[in-house]
């Protein structure tokens, strides 16, 4: 079977409409069964062999980096979160965001167009850790208080992480709390 | 939630193999059948310690190249009528209430929207903005991932 040799690891890869399909139900729900590509060759519409080697391509090219669970964070101990966003002088944001990446708590941590440029996610087994990983880094990289909005997390409307490929604005989805 | 269960998500951080029968490798190496393991999954799904199982995607690999933080300041006794409705829309993966800083960051309403420019990004925001009648807001469009910038050697 030949597959469309569209993806290479150099080049932003050129998804056609199949591999489109096969990443909007890739990451919905993965078959927890013995032989999930079977399943999904069924569910797809392709002959299972394709599908894999779509899938290797889609793997070799970095456009999937993992098939894998996301843990609930907050199922498993880690009950307190929050959003931080640090006020960092331009050359210093790497120096900031190699302090903050050493702890094994931060989740997602962005450079963003704004006055206050830095922001990551902090989880943690209780509030004093937290209090202590945000101190640690406020203490190592030299800020101010006065440069660093802590923002805790009061209520969870909504996480549910699967992109959309391939509508418009307006479809309503069913909102994971 | 028991040890076992922590060896296999911990074995299934990295990601299943591409193998015919994924699970089975994976349940080996912990000392499970093939069936106990998947039974565990199952059950981590359904009570939610597994929020999501599938492929983890670079949202700029599919063409989503602009991706931002927009923080509203919704009154307080909207905020539940408004997270509601601004989670349910597909383009938004994550909406959060989160506490404000008195005189300093009056957001209390916070969404993450993916999108394929900033363009879109604007207008489905200023679009929401007319719908829920609230036009404090700020857009924080991401510049870069902060993650991949290397970590020094010492762990703390």
């Amino acid at each position: 079977m030949t597959i469309k040799s569209t993806l290479s690891p150099d080049a932003k890869p050129q998804l056609d409409e199949t591999d489109k399909r096969i990443l909007q139900i890739l990451q919905e729900s993965f078959p927890l069964v013995e032989n999930p590509w079977k399943e999904l060759s069924c569910k797809i519409g392709l002959p299972e062999n394709e599908l894999v080697s779509r899938i290797e391509h889609l793997c070799s090219a970095g456009v999937i980096q993992k098939i894998a669970p996301t843990v609930d964070s907050s199922k498993v101990g880690y009950t307190c979160a929050t959003l931080v966003a640090l006020r960092v002088p331009e050359e210093k944001v790497d120096k900031v965001a190699a302090v903050i990446n050493q702890y094994r708590n931060i989740s997602h941590n962005y450079e963003r167009e704004h006055d206050y440029n830095v922001w990551f996610t902090l989880v943690t087994q209780s509030q004093e850790e937290l209090t202590r990983i945000l101190n640690e880094i406020i203490q190592k990289t030299g800020l101010r208080q006065s440069d660093v909005l802590n923002l805790p997390t009061a209520q969870r409307f909504k996480i549910n992480v699967n992109f959309q490929l391939t509508t418009v604005l307006g479809e309503k989805s069913h909102g994971q709390n | 939630m028991d040890k076992i269960d922590e060896s296999l998500l911990s074995e299934l951080k990295q990601g299943i193999p591409l193998t015919p029968q994924p699970f089975n490798s994976i349940a080996s190496k912990i000392g499970l059948t093939p069936d106990e393991a998947l039974a565990r999954l199952v059950k981590l799904k359904e009570t939610g310690v597994i929020r999501r199982f599938g492929a983890c995607i670079k949202p700029n690999d599919v063409g989503l190249n602009a991706n931002a933080v927009i923080a509203w300041n919704v009154p307080a006794d909207r905020v539940n009528e408004v997270g509601h409705y601004l989670g349910s829309f597909r383009e938004i993966t994550h909406c959060y209430e989160r506490q404000t800083i008195p005189e300093r960051w009056p957001y209390n309403l916070y969404m993450v929207m993916h999108a394929q420019e900033r363009e879109a990004i604007e207008q489905i925001t200023k679009l929401l903005s007319e719908t829920i009648g609230v036009d404090d807001y700020v857009i924080l469009y991401s510049k870069r991932d902060l993650k991949k910038v290397a970590i020094k050697e010492n762990q703390p």
